[in-house]
């Protein structure tokens, strides 16, 4: 749910209120809803000269999908999206003119609209030049996102060299990016890379992008777990609802809300990926998807860090992840999704979580490193870095320390449990294989690290 | 022609042959003692709880299953479609149907016996069984005086009729009445029932406390190396059998004042130690034919194979209150060609300590089987280190209705485990004494 | 309808007075009860017809003089109609344990006679007073089913005067015929109270005979029940069976009469006993019981009800104190 500082300066009178006394006004966030159009209002599509056949390749696309595009500013027209395209730009000076047309029309971005930059990565071999165009619009787009209002957020698509713009990864990143599942996702820039061979061509427009698929989650029985389980579903996988064995209760009611199954189950235990893969292929025929959400927390200095409190975290929240992964590795699934929950104290650090951090940030490095070996059957391993999400966790936190947490982002609120489950259900899909190795942060542009 | 008889000899051939009735798994709620953590949850909830667990350890939501059976022993009025109403509470499809049983403390397993015959007889393709007891939310009834009086004055047509009725309220009426343990034909307790079987078999203090220990020592392990894990789900916020002493030990146990037989002649050995302590809780179990299970890409971790009840005599000292068992089993055994030594797995409700160890005794006497038991001899002797080798009732807690169902799904994980483990088929025996002088047995082999 | 004169065990012939009719239950019984605590003094029973109105105009007489004589005449009241007292029935069964139906059970039948058996130990001419007897024994025979809507004979008297070690002892019997069955035959329900009055004495008396002495140390057996008799249960039983005898109504007015608290009326726990034997005892059955110490109210009591061996053997049934050991009583019920 919003909180209700949010719900109360966006109604009635207390909005009057708000707006006379100058207070910030937290935007409504538009989130996703079967059936809903994908924007809010028509699609601009602009970019510098080199890029204008990428340009119009994404266009067609978008027209396809139902979208009013236009690929002209025009006088009057309120835009759902802009989306600019460098993918070609070869100095950074042949920028200029697709940045200020993105500029001029970003007064009459509706609330809720998207900026979407769709641009290649600084690689290794890049002249001078290139790697600098490429490079700046990292800065460019996290400083935009930043100056966007109403609930427009700004993020960016970054390829690899070897990656088409209209391949389906790029395509399902971008219908991602605008869309309302994308909603406290704001200042991030994805990389994506190359097209598995052979990949299925996948439809994109369905509202259940991953029918037919099995997934498991771990930490299920509530919150952003719980949400993560209730989101797979929706979209049309079957759940494999995981967590401890006293957190039973929730994890029925989860897994009886979502039409899955119930496996009480520590995955510290040293069987635990054995016993899930076991369950997994006896009851639902395969494994398609791991969520790897279950975590703690044990918040102390490190100068009063007892063994049992860190240890506990590290085994939980990262030994575990990487236990489970070597059987998923070693049982050699086809197409497997692997999404690790991190975190952004994991990227930025947090006074009082060095455990937390340090399992945090560890596991941002085994997914990397997880990466190419699940690649190599036609798998991703991404991880999902929420920020402030409005929790029973984050509910305990004293009110005024919650109140100033929620308006450090950009976004000025905390974010919803479903907000990092839509994360986490794009990089499950199977139409993702292009984005392997990621990080996606879901904070609402939190002022912190990357 | 020759087709079509042989499909009628076929058919014909089925029908006395029955399918197999399998165990799938179960689900329970821990159970919690008595005015404790569940003080305020009634059957239903519990029962509902219990049912919820199942359908989401399997994957039953919207499913429409042959029947959920089960009951409560301790039922208020107002849950006499207690099975039924939990089932329309739980994410099955409402479009399965339930029904209430009661046989005192083997309900459970006589609505398990119930599910696994109609399956057998391909009357369902699957079921639930189980049960539910509650003394923390235990019905409270009027006196039977301020009972016929109300009724009466609701019976009446004129006032002064109901006016008359109701001054026959005596002050002491106005008391209520909490259900009782006491078998109404002898007014004794199950506890002194037991008390004299205990003493007619002269079973020893050391020897009851040693079964109480073991029980809660075999529980403890068993939940520490997650036996339960895919058994039990938490309730309100319990997640193990509260009941359970697992630092309990000899010198504890000794240390216990008897509380049964102190009015009897012989030494009094009954303590709250070695007898079950009124319980909370409720459990079930899933059932199907194996095809329904295959179907549903389900496990099955045992095949229930056979059931005897009996009754005994015992208003009049025939027989002690809580023996029946030891009359069903001989020949729930000379039926399906077994005898004790067939078995892997003895669970033998610990209603007491000493009705483990009278059960035991009495088949271990070859007088008594010649006499009792219409037996050549005594029926055999049980292998301590296969009897309640996960705990039983005395560390785990009874709630009357749910106890079999809790034996049933130990029985039958045991059973699988062993013949995963050996590669060998491995059975297991199940008993449950019950109020009434009534018993339960059963057979479960692995599947 | 004069039924022929029955003779006493002793062969004494009696001499019949037909009533117009059995003293009622109910209200009847207050009254009468209320009365009988005069009839020690010598005062009749004057709301109970025909009862009492046979003693002369002198006094009962003294009592301790030893010469006591039992009134040669027995009391005889037909057409007793029983189809108004199904409720009364259901109230007996229900405070006895028995279950509920329209046949009587040997007991109920006692409470149905229990009138005229008092009327004769009001007579005047009866030589020992009504208060104060103690209850020793029971003996009852019930010889077929006997059932609500039957139509009765009912005839009572006392006989068999003879000493105990305390006093005397005297049978009080009862008889339910059919009425307007064969006389020749048996009754239907015989029963057979014996009382004790201490402190009277038979001229030819020595004493008490073998049977009445004192017994020695008794082990109890193991328990088959267990009663718990809570203060009001002689109350309840008096309000059923009209027997509002004083040491069964409060601890006050049985501490008049020398008891520490009020006792259980023994024909209570000897139709509990009844009760608990169960339909093994058939339709027909011969019903004894002795009574030992009293039971004092509230009481728990053990009971054990023992099957005999033997078939269409009967149950013997012994009740308890088990804190004291102390046996209250004990008994028999054999199928006929």
């Amino acid at each position: 749910m919003t909180d209700r500082y949010t719900q109360a300066v966006n109604s009635g009178f207390t909005k009057t209120l708000a707006t006379k006394l100058g207070l910030p006004r937290p935007a409504l966030l538009r989130r996703y809803r079967a059936g809903e159009p994908l924007t809010v209002g028509p699609v601009l599509v602009v970019s510098d000269g080199a890029s204008k056949a990428d340009a119009d390749a994404l266009a067609q696309t978008l027209l396809g999908w139902d979208l009013d595009v236009r690929r002209d500013p025009g006088d009057d027209v309120r835009f759902g999206a802009i989306v600019l395209v460098l993918t070609e730009t070869a100095r950074p000076g042949d920028a200029s003119e697709a940045v200020l047309a993105t500029g001029s029309v970003l007064r009459r971005l509706a609330g809720n609209g998207r900026v979407v930059t769709v641009s290649r990565a600084a690689a290794e071999g890049d002249a001078p030049a290139l790697s600098a165009a490429r490079n700046a619009v990292d800065g460019f787009l996290r400083s935009l996102a930043k100056e966007l209002r109403g609930g427009a957020t700004g993020n960016g698509i970054v390829l690899t060299d070897d990656a088409a713009v209209d391949q389906t990864s790029v395509l399902a990143t971008l219908r991602f990016f605008l869309s309302a599942k994308s909603a406290y996702v704001d200042g991030q820039l994805l990389r994506v890379g190359p097209a598995k061979a052979g990949a299925p061509a996948a439809d994109l427009t369905t509202d259940r992008p991953l029918a037919g698929k099995v997934a498991v989650v771990t930490g299920a029985a509530r919150g952003i777990g719980a949400a993560i389980a209730r989101t797979l579903a929706r979209d049309g996988a079957t759940v494999v609802c995981v967590d401890v064995p006293a957190a039973g209760e929730g994890l029925a009611r989860t897994a009886n809300a979502v039409g899955g199954t119930a496996l009480q189950l520590d995955v510290t235990a040293p069987d635990a990926g054995q016993r899930i893969l076991l369950h997994a292929r006896e009851r639902h025929g395969g494994l398609d998807i791991v969520v790897h959400n279950a975590g703690i927390l044990r918040d102390k200095l490190l100068a009063n860090m007892k063994p049992a409190q860190w240890d506990a975290v590290i085994a939980v929240n990262l030994e575990a992840q990487l236990q489970i992964n070597e059987t998923l590795v070693q049982a050699g699934l086809e197409n497997l999704h692997v999404v690790s929950l991190a975190s952004t104290s994991g990227i930025a650090g947090n006074k009082g979580q060095t455990n937390y951090a340090f399992s945090k940030a560890g596991v941002i490095g085994h997914t990397r490193a997880t990466a190419p070996l699940l690649a190599e059957h036609g798998g991703t391993a991404n991880a999902v870095a929420p920020g402030f999400i409005e929790t029973d966790m984050t509910a305990s936190i004293p009110f005024a320390t919650r109140s100033v947490a929620r308006l450090l982002p950009t976004l000025s609120q905390g974010g919803e449990p479903v907000d990092v489950a839509e994360a986490v259900a794009f990089l499950a899909w199977p139409a993702t294989a292009g984005v392997n190795g990621q990080v996606l942060r879901v904070c609402g542009q939190h002022m912190v690290g990357q | 022609m020759a087709t079509r008889q042989t499909a009628r000899a076929q058919s014909a051939g089925s029908a006395q042959a029955p399918r197999d009735a399998v165990v799938v798994g179960a689900n329970r709620i821990p159970f919690a003692r008595a005015g404790k953590k569940y003080a305020d949850a009634s059957n239903q909830e519990m029962f509902t709880a219990a049912l919820e667990g199942l359908v989401a350890r399997y994957g039953l939501q919207g499913e429409r299953l042959g029947e959920v059976v089960g009951g409560a022993v301790l039922k208020h009025s107002r849950d006499f479609n207690l099975i039924r109403e939990s089932v329309l509470g739980s994410s099955l499809s409402p479009n399965t149907p339930a029904y209430d049983l009661q046989q005192a403390c083997a309900t459970g397993l006589e609505a398990t016996i119930t599910i696994a015959n109609k399956i057998r007889l391909g009357q369902v393709d699957s079921g639930i069984a189980g049960g539910a007891d509650t003394i923390s939310d235990a019905p409270v009834a009027v006196s039977e005086g301020l009972r016929r009086a109300l009724l009466e004055a609701g019976h009446a047509k004129t006032w002064q009729a109901r006016a008359k009725a109701l001054a026959r309220i005596r002050p002491a009426d106005l008391k209520p009445l909490t259900p009782a343990t006491d078998e109404p034909r002898t007014g004794l307790s199950m506890g002194e029932h037991q008390a004299i079987t205990t003493a007619r078999w002269g079973i020893s203090r050391e020897a009851q406390d040693e079964i109480a220990l073991a029980s809660h020592h075999h529980l403890a392990e068993a939940w520490d190396s997650g036996f339960f894990d895919d058994l039990v789900t938490p309730f309100r916020g319990l997640s193990r059998d509260d009941n359970m002493r697992p630092d309990s030990s000899a010198e504890k146990l000794a240390g216990l004042k008897p509380v049964f037989g102190r009015s009897l002649e012989t030494p009094a050995t009954m303590t709250a130690g070695n007898s079950t302590p009124l319980t909370d809780g409720a459990s079930t179990v899933l059932l199907g034919s194996r095809e329904w299970a295959e179907s549903h890409d389900l496990p099955v971790l045992a095949r229930f194979v056979d059931a005897e009840t009996a009754a005994v005599d015992f208003v009049h000292g025939r027989e002690g209150l809580l023996m029946a068992p030891v009359h069903a089993v001989p020949r729930l055994l000379a039926r399906n060609g077994l005898t004790l030594e067939d078995f892997d797995f003895f669970e033998i409700h610990e209603a007491f300590a000493s009705t483990v160890l009278t059960t035991l005794a009495a088949w271990e006497d070859a007088d008594y089987g010649k006499n009792e038991l219409g037996l050549s001899g005594a029926l055999g002797t049980v292998d301590r280190s296969k009897l309640n080798v996960r705990g039983s009732s005395l560390a785990a807690g009874h709630p009357f209705a749910a106890t079999g169902g809790r034996i049933v799904a130990t029985a039958a994980k045991l059973v699988a485990e062993k013949a995963a483990e050996t590669g060998k088929p491995a059975r297991a025996l199940v008993s449950v004494c019950a109020a009434g002088g009534l018993g339960a047995t059963a057979v479960l082999e692995s599947a | 309808m004069t039924a022929a004169p029955p003779r006493t065990a002793d062969g004494r012939e009696l001499r019949v007075e037909t009533q117009p009719s059995l003293p009622g239950l109910g209200g009847l019984y207050a009254r009468g009860a209320a009365a009988s605590g005069l009839i020690a003094a010598g005062r009749a029973l004057p709301s109970i017809p025909g009862i009492g109105e046979a003693r002369g105009p002198e006094t009962r007489a003294d009592a301790s003089d030893g010469d006591l004589t039992l009134p040669d005449v027995a009391y005889r009241v037909g057409g007793v109609r029983t189809d108004d007292l199904e409720r009364h029935l259901h109230d007996y069964q229900r405070l006895v344990h028995e279950p509920v139906g329209n046949t009587m059970p040997a007991g109920y039948l006692h409470v149905l006679t229990f009138p005229l058996t008092t009327g004769i130990m009001v007579r005047n001419d009866f030589p020992l007073p009504l208060l104060g007897m103690v209850h020793l024994a029971n003996r009852v025979e019930l010889r077929g089913p006997v059932t609500v809507g039957d139509v009765l004979e009912v005839r009572a008297w006392a006989e068999n005067l003879r000493p105990h070690r305390r006093g005397v002892q005297v049978d009080l019997v009862a008889e339910v015929r059919r009425d307007a069955g064969d006389e020749t035959e048996p009754p239907v329900w015989r029963g057979v109270s014996t009382h004790l009055a201490k402190g009277y004495f038979l001229e030819d008396g020595d004493g008490a005979s073998e049977a009445d002495r004192p017994r020695g140390q008794w082990t109890p057996p193991l328990p088959t029940g267990r009663w718990v008799l809570g203060p009001e249960t002689g109350r309840a039983y008096a309000a059923v069976s009209g027997d509002r005898n004083p040491i069964h109504m409060s601890a006050l007015s049985a501490k008049a009469f020398g008891f520490p608290r009020a006792i259980a009326h023994g024909m209570y726990s000897a139709a509990r006993a009844l009760a608990d034997v169960g339909p093994g005892r058939g339709d027909a059955y011969r019903w004894t019981v002795e009574f030992a110490k009293p039971v004092l109210l509230p009481a728990t009591v053990d009971v054990a009800i023992t099957p005999e061996e033997g078939d269409g053997a009967g149950f013997s049934y012994v009740g308890w104190n088990a804190r004291k050991g102390l046996r209250h009583f004990s008994g028999e019920v054999t199928p006929l």
